[in-house]
Parts: structure tokens; C-alpha cells; sequence
């Protein structure tokens, strides 16, 4: 930041900078402990004094025009107070601290523009410091933490670029009086090599900041992406602005030191915005910390939000995940018992085992760019093991729960497949032969003169005849030919056609083929209702209706009788609904006293 | 009499030619499968095709829709299907279509060969048989719809089912044990009280009885 003049004024940023040093230390960490909202406030009251007190300084020592001052100081609090939003919603998220060393930096470089010489001096030595906050602040985002060596190196070498080789500036400056306050000797082309080197140093690690930012970026997940993208931009474009205003549009567009100066603080006043925003993205509610999630552990049943929401919160990460162990299955499965496995290297998301008493109970996923650091994942996970391990036997009971319906639907899908078998294979073959009885018997019958051996032929044709339907009755209860020549809307008008009490059919939506499962089932459902009507009604008048519903097969069967059906009541109703269950569909009986029946049968039969 | 038969069964598929030949009807050929029967159909002309409904290669309704395909091709062949179900929207389907001489029989009426092969002819001449079961099955529904023939006595119902099963007056007189001009006026009666237009025709007469209770 160049100096905008020179002043004098008190300390207090001295004493203030090692609490809040070690404060971040203990946040860092792990996890907070209490009281620690208490020692934001006095750090937020603390950046607002020493703005408020180094615009006050300045204006006294007229170090320039009042408005630029207070400019000035004003992003330096803005990005304090910004920081410790962050930091106070996200506590295990490191982008708030970083936002206050941004606006503590910003701030000694303000000292610039104060009158005691010891401060003008220190806001010499951090005059460049802001722009290596904000590198870091890049290269750390979303999770305030660095990754890997590459990044330490690049935040490292951008704090050594902009404090360690910038000393040339101010004791080689042709500048006297309180600007030159540091100045050995007026070298100004020491001045300028320095610049230089600065500058491709400078260059160098920002083109490798963009190609890190860029290929994380390939990495995001398209949502992660947008937000990143946006970030990562701006927060370049402020870089490389702070320079080019002065050296390259500065003088292009024939701008004075004050705009120069004013466009650079802009620049840089929408960074904390931006951060803290991205770093709030989607979720705005309070982070909470580990001891919290212990005293969620003790709240009554009812009282308690889920155990992963608990967690998501805790880790201020909403995408966590909870996977279930099941031992005896050898692999994991998700709080509804469906399988899952842990998340694969590149995919942006990481996993840590949570084992309790030496054996492995299940494992948190979260979403690795957000949270880098797995020990604090690891750690809520010793918080949760025991809970999670109740948890783990409820999705084991949900598992073996869904992997019983799976083997009843098997279950029930080859007794169909047997009664399809047995009705092709009494149809080819036992009911085709009594036919072939009957013509042989046909065709002796004119020979024999004999009144007794006529009237004994007679008879053996009537009993093969009798034969042949009773044969015809039986296949047809197995599995109706009609449901496996033209279908189950076929099967239900022949099946209507054939009732002794009036029925009205209605079909709506029947364009394509359903499953086998459902056409069997739903015949099943239809005639066994009919022959309960029919049976126990007493009614006059039938209806059935078939539709398709987005997806589901809808059976409705009503009459006008006495009313009165219940699931479970002996009345052939239990069957109907094990048959609708088994295909995941659901049952409505209602029935009440006088007023006839209603059947509702619901079955998924997207095929 | 010249026709083709299609059916799968092998043993049945013998006692059918058997059974044709010993009454003096001539098999020009056998198929054992829906788009053998066709290619037969088209190369001998039959005067009559007799076909199984369920045959290979998909085993449901095959028979039937090769039998419609041979009078689409070739149209006003006479068909008799039989099944060892019948339907009533089966009997719907063939007599929605315009010509005359369709026959729809359970396959255990084969077994009386006489009655089978007499239905046989008539359908050959362009008459309508439908088996007993599935008039039955027409009529109930259609009482249940149609005001007109719930006001049918008694005995015009079983004339009205006889005659929707493709007999003649003198069969229809034989089985009810009356003579045949009471068997006439009858069937006048039942065609006044239908709304079907009356006609000297015997084919022509029951088919319109038949289309009338498919409505």
C-alpha cells in the first residue's frame, strides 16, 4: 500500500496481536472452547478502536484528505469485522481468522499515515503484507487451512516476496521526513532493481496461485465449482489490480495518486464480502462444537434432531454422510439400509472409520474441500461412536428388513413362475390328451350295435367331457390363460364377464406392457375381491377400475353391500394385502357398516 | 370339403385329420406353427381353416391373429378357432370382422366328431358357430346392459342363445322339443324386440344376432 503522508499516535495493536495469535492457535486446532464468543467481541471492539483511533491520528497530523482516512481504516475494521462473522458462525473454519490477519495487516499498513515515527516505521515494514494475506486467503478457501507443501510454499514465498524483500523500499527511499523515517541512504537504483525483483517474484507466484486455484477448480463438483470460479477470480483480479493501478493504468488513463488509491482500497473492500459469503454458502446456521454434540447425545429421544444433522452442523459441512458397518455383510449400508460404499480418492469427498471398543461401527463422509484436516472429523466421530453404533443396529434392522421383502417378492415371483409352468404344462399336455380320449371314444361309438355298450360309450364321453372342464377349471384358477395370452386388462373383463352379479369394468391409461409380478398380482387382487363381494356382501351391483398413475398401477374394486370387510377378518383380505405388500404397493380398505366397500390397491409397476 | 389345420400338438393334430378324413373332409395340410399355417393357407387355398388359438412361436393368442392375417390376405376365408378357453372379447375381435363364416369353438366339442364336423360345414358355407360357453357368457352381459333383452321371456333367451351359437331352425327345434314354426316365430319376435332388421338369410341372421350381443 503506498503511504498516503506521514502522522503520529498511540500503540495498542502491540498488546492485543499475541492473544489473538494464540486464540487462533487453539481454534485451529481442533475445536474452540467456551467463552470464546466473548474474546471475539473484545477483538472486534479492538480493530474497530484501532481503525477509529488511527483516522483520528491521522486527521490530527493532516496526513491527507479526511475522507481518504477514514477509507482507508474502514476496510482495514470491514475485513476484522468480517473475519470474526466467519469466525464466530464457523468456528473450526479458518477463512474468519485469516480475514482478521487481512484486516490486522491492513491496519499497520494505515500506521503509514499516522504521526509517531516507531508507527509510520511499522506501517512501512507491512505496507505490502495485505497482499499476501489475501494470496493466502485464495490458496486456503473454503477451509482456511492450507493443503499440501506446494501451497505452504507459495503462502510462504508470497509473505517473504511482500515483507522480506521490500526493506530496500524504505531504507534506500529518496523520501525524507516522516516518510523516510527508516532511510539509510537515497539509492534509487537500488530502489528500482528491488522493485524488479519484486515484481518477477512477485508475477511468478501468482501465476503458480492461478494454475493451483485452476486445477482445483477442475476438482470442484460443478456447485462447488460456480462459487469457487467467482472466488478465485476476483480475488486475482484484486492482486494484480493493486499493482497494475499503479504502474500500468495509472498512468494510461492518467489517474492521480488518489484514484489510484481509491480504486485499490475498493478492490480490496469487496474481498471480505465475498469470502465470508462463500464461506456461509447455502448454510447460514451457527456452527456448533463438539461439546455441544455431547450434550445433544444426552438430550431425551424425541427432543434430538437426527444424528447426522447434529453433525453436519457441528462439522459446518452439509453434504456429511453417515455410513453404517454390518460386519456379517462384510460392507457398509446408509441410514436407510440401502448399500453404500465410501467415497473414491477423486471424488472431491473423503471418509474417516469410526471404530468403538476396537471394532469398526461405521464411518463419517464429508466433503474434503470443505474440511481438510480429517483428525476433526475423527474426533467428532469418537464424540458420536456409541450413538453411532445405536444407529448402526437400527440400519442393520432396516437391511435385513429390505432384504426379507426382496426374498418374499422372490418368493412370490417363482411361485407365479410355477403356476405359469404348471398351467402351460397341464394345457399341452393332461388336457390335450382327454380331448384326444374323447375323439377316439367319438369315433368307436357308431360300430357297436349294442343298446348297453352304446349307452356305456355315452357315459365315458360325458365323464371325459366332465373331465376336461373340471381340468379347464382347475388350470384357470392357477393362472387364467387369458392373463398369460393377452394380459392382466384382458383378463379382467374376461374375468367381469363371467360374474353372477352385475360388474362394471373401467379401464383408463393402459398403453404398454406391465411386469409379470404386477399383471399376477393384480389379477389376484381383482378376482379375490370379486369372490369376496360376491361371497359376504350381499350387494347388487359391482364396479372394478384399473388405471395407471405416473408409475403405479391403481385397482380399485367396489359394492353396494353390507360393508363391514376387514384386513385380517377371514375374508380373504389378509392375502390381498400380502400380495400388494410384497410389491411395495399399499392397501386401502374401507368398509364401514351399511355402506358397502371400497378396495384400494396401489402397486409401482414401472417396467 | 378342402381345409388346413394349424395345431401344435402332435398327437391331437393326428386325431384331428383322423377324425376329418373318416367324416369326408379333405386335409390338404397340417402346420405346427402360426407362420407355417399362413404360408399353407396361402399356397393350397383351403376352403376352410381350423387352427388352435394358443401356438408357437409365442404361445398366446398366435393361432387367432394367423387366422385374421389369412383373411386379410385372402378375404372371406372361412375360420373356426378353437381353444380350450374361450372368451367373450376373442369372439368380439372375429366377429368385428366384415365377412361372414367365422366358427369359435372350445376344443373339447371335437370330441362329439358329428355336431363338430356339421359346424364345420356351416361355417365353410359362410355360417357363424359360437360355442355354447361363450354365448352364455355374451348373453349375461348383455342382458345386464340392454333393457331389450331383459324383456325377453323365457324361451325367446334360449332361442336368441341357440341362434347366437349358429343353429338353424331345425336345430333350434329339435333342442327345444318344439316345431319349427314356432322356432320362426320366435325368432321374428326376438328380431322385432332387438331392432335388427329382418332377413331370409339363415348365415346372415344369426351373425347379426351374434354382432348384436359382442356390442
Amino acid at each position: 500500500m503506498p503511504p498516503l503522508a506521514q502522522s503520529v499516535k498511540r500503540d495498542t495493536i502491540a498488546q492485543k496481536m499475541p492473544a489473538i495469535a494464540r486464540r487462533r492457535r487453539v481454534t485451529g486446532g481442533a475445536f474452540g472452547t467456551h467463552g470464546f464468543p466473548l474474546a471475539l467481541w473484545q477483538l472486534a471492539v479492538a480493530i474497530t478502536v484501532l481503525g477509529a483511533v488511527e483516522f483520528a491520528d491521522g486527521l490530527q497530523a493532516q496526513t491527507g484528505p479526511w475522507w481518504v482516512l477514514l477509507l482507508f481504516a474502514a476496510v482495514g475494521v470491514e475485513y476484522g469485522l468480517a473475519g470474526i462473522l466467519a469466525w464466530s458462525r464457523r468456528p473450526s473454519n479458518g477463512i474468519g481468522a485469516l480475514l482478521c490477519l487481512g484486516g490486522l495487516t491492513l491496519l499497520g499498513a494505515d500506521l503509514q499515515n499516522t504521526g509517531p515515527p516507531a508507527l509510520v516505521a511499522a506501517g512501512l515494514i507491512l505496507g505490502q503484507a495485505p497482499i499476501a494475506v489475501i494470496l493466502h486467503i485464495l490458496l486456503a478457501f473454503p477451509s482456511g487451512r492450507l493443503r499440501g507443501r506446494r501451497d505452504r510454499a507459495l503462502v510462504l514465498a508470497g509473505y517473504l516476496v511482500t515483507i522480506a524483500i521490500e526493506p530496500p523500499q524504505y531504507l534506500f527511499t529518496h523520501v525524507s521526513g516522516p516518510g523516510g523515517v527508516l532511510q539509510v541512504a537515497n539509492q534509487p537504483d537500488l530502489i528500482e532493481i528491488d522493485r524488479w525483483i519484486q515484481r518477477g517474484l512477485g508475477a511468478m507466484i501468482i501465476v503458480a496461485t492461478a494454475f493451483v486455484l485452476a486445477s482445483r477448480l477442475r476438482r470442484a463438483t460443478p456447485l462447488q465449482r460456480r462459487v469457487l470460479a467467482l472466488l478465485y477470480s476476483y480475488g486475482i483480479a484484486a492482486i494484480l489490480f493493486l499493482e497494475l493501478a499503479v504502474n500500468v493504468l495509472g498512468p494510461l488513463f492518467d489517474w492521480g495518486p488518489i484514484t489510484v488509491f481509491v480504486l485499490q482500497i475498493s478492490a480490496l473492500a469487496g474481498i471480505p464480502v465475498a469470502f465470508v459469503l462463500g464461506v456461509f454458502r447455502g448454510d447460514f446456521a451457527r456452527t456448533a462444537e463438539i461439546d455441544e454434540l455431547g450434550t445433544w447425545l444426552g438430550a431425551r429421544d424425541g427432543a434430538r434432531p437426527a444424528l447426522r444433522e447434529a453433525l453436519a452442523q457441528t462439522l459446518g459441512d452439509d453434504s456429511v454422510e453417515l455410513l453404517f458397518w454390518l460386519p456379517e455383510r462384510d460392507r457398509y449400508v446408509d441410514a436407510g439400509g440401502q448399500a453404500a460404499e465410501l467415497p473414491e480418492g477423486r471424488s472431491g469427498r473423503a471418509a474417516v472409520e469410526i471404530e468403538l471398543g476396537g471394532s469398526l461401527v461405521g464411518a463419517i463422509a464429508y466433503d474434503a474441500v470443505l474440511i481438510v484436516e480429517p483428525e476433526l472429523v475423527r474426533a467428532a466421530g469418537r464424540v458420536i461412536a456409541l450413538a453411532l453404533e445405536r444407529e448402526r443396529l437400527t440400519a442393520e434392522l432396516l437391511a435385513s428388513h429390505d432384504a426379507l421383502l426382496e426374498s418374499r417378492a422372490r418368493i412370490v415371483e417363482a411361485t407365479d413362475r410355477e403356476r405359469r409352468r404348471i398351467a402351460r404344462d397341464l394345457h399341452d399336455g393332461l388336457q390335450a390328451q382327454l380331448v384326444l380320449l374323447a375323439v377316439k371314444v367319438g369315433q368307436i361309438a357308431p360300430v357297436p350295435a349294442d343298446a348297453e355298450v352304446r349307452a356305456g360309450l355315452a357315459e365315458l364321453r360325458a365323464g371325459l367331457e366332465g373331465a376336461s372342464d373340471e381340468l379347464r377349471r382347475l388350470v384357470q384358477g392357477v393362472m387364467p390363460a387369458l392373463l398369460i395370452e393377452r394380459g392382466l386388462f384382458a383378463a379382467a373383463e374376461d374375468l367381469v364377464d363371467r360374474m353372477p352379479v352385475p360388474t362394471r369394468l373401467h379401464l383408463t391409461n393402459l398403453d404398454g406392457a406391465l411386469p409379470q409380478s404386477v399383471e399376477s398380482a393384480g389379477f389376484f387382487v381383482i378376482a379375490e375381491a370379486l369372490t369376496n363381494a360376491v361371497k359376504h356382501s350381499r350387494a347388487n351391483e359391482l364396479a372394478v377400475s384399473l388405471e395407471r398413475v405416473d408409475g403405479r398401477l391403481m385397482i380399485e374394486v367396489r359394492d353396494d353391500g353390507v360393508g363391514g370387510a376387514r384386513v385380517g377378518g377371514g375374508t380373504g383380505l389378509r392375502g390381498i394385502a400380502d400380495r400388494v405388500d410384497v410389491l411395495g404397493g399399499r392397501l386401502l380398505v374401507e368398509s364401514p357398516p351399511g355402506e358397502g366397500t371400497r378396495l384400494h390397491a396401489e402397486v409401482p409397476c414401472a417396467s | 370339403m378342402r381345409v388346413v389345420i394349424g395345431e401344435d400338438e402332435a398327437l391331437l393334430r393326428e386325431g384331428l385329420v383322423h377324425l376329418l378324413e373318416k367324416a369326408g373332409i379333405e386335409v390338404l395340410g397340417v402346420a405346427e406353427d402360426a407362420p407355417g399355417l399362413i404360408e399353407l393357407a396361402r399356397a393350397r387355398e383351403p376352403e376352410l381353416v381350423i387352427t388352435d388359438i394358443r401356438m408357437p412361436p409365442g404361445h398366446t393368442d398366435d393361432g387367432l391373429r394367423a387366422a385374421l392375417e389369412i383373411r386379410a390376405q385372402r378375404p372371406s376365408t372361412p375360420i373356426v378357432i378353437l381353444s380350450q378357453y374361450v372368451h367373450r372379447s376373442y369372439a368380439v375381435e372375429l366377429l368385428a370382422d366384415d365377412s361372414a363364416g367365422v366358427g369359435y369353438l372350445l376344443k373339447q366339442r371335437v370330441a362329439n366328431g358329428e355336431v363338430f364336423c356339421r359346424d364345420l360345414r356351416r361355417v365353410a358355407h359362410g355360417g357363424t358357430v359360437l360355442d355354447p360357453e361363450v354365448v352364455t357368457v355374451m348373453l349375461a352381459r348383455a342382458r345386464r346392459d340392454r333393457d331389450a333383452i331383459e324383456q325377453l321371456t323365457p324361451r325367446q333367451a334360449e332361442v336368441l342363445a341357440l341362434l347366437a351359437e349358429g343353429r338353424s331352425n331345425a336345430a333350434i327345434a329339435r333342442r327345444l322339443v318344439i316345431s319349427e314354426k314356432a322356432v320362426v316365430q320366435h325368432v321374428s319376435r326376438i328380431y322385432d324386440q332387438l331392432g335388427l332388421a329382418p332377413s331370409e338369410d339363415d348365415h346372415r341372421r344369426v351373425l347379426a344376432v351374434a354382432r348384436y350381443l359382442a356390442r
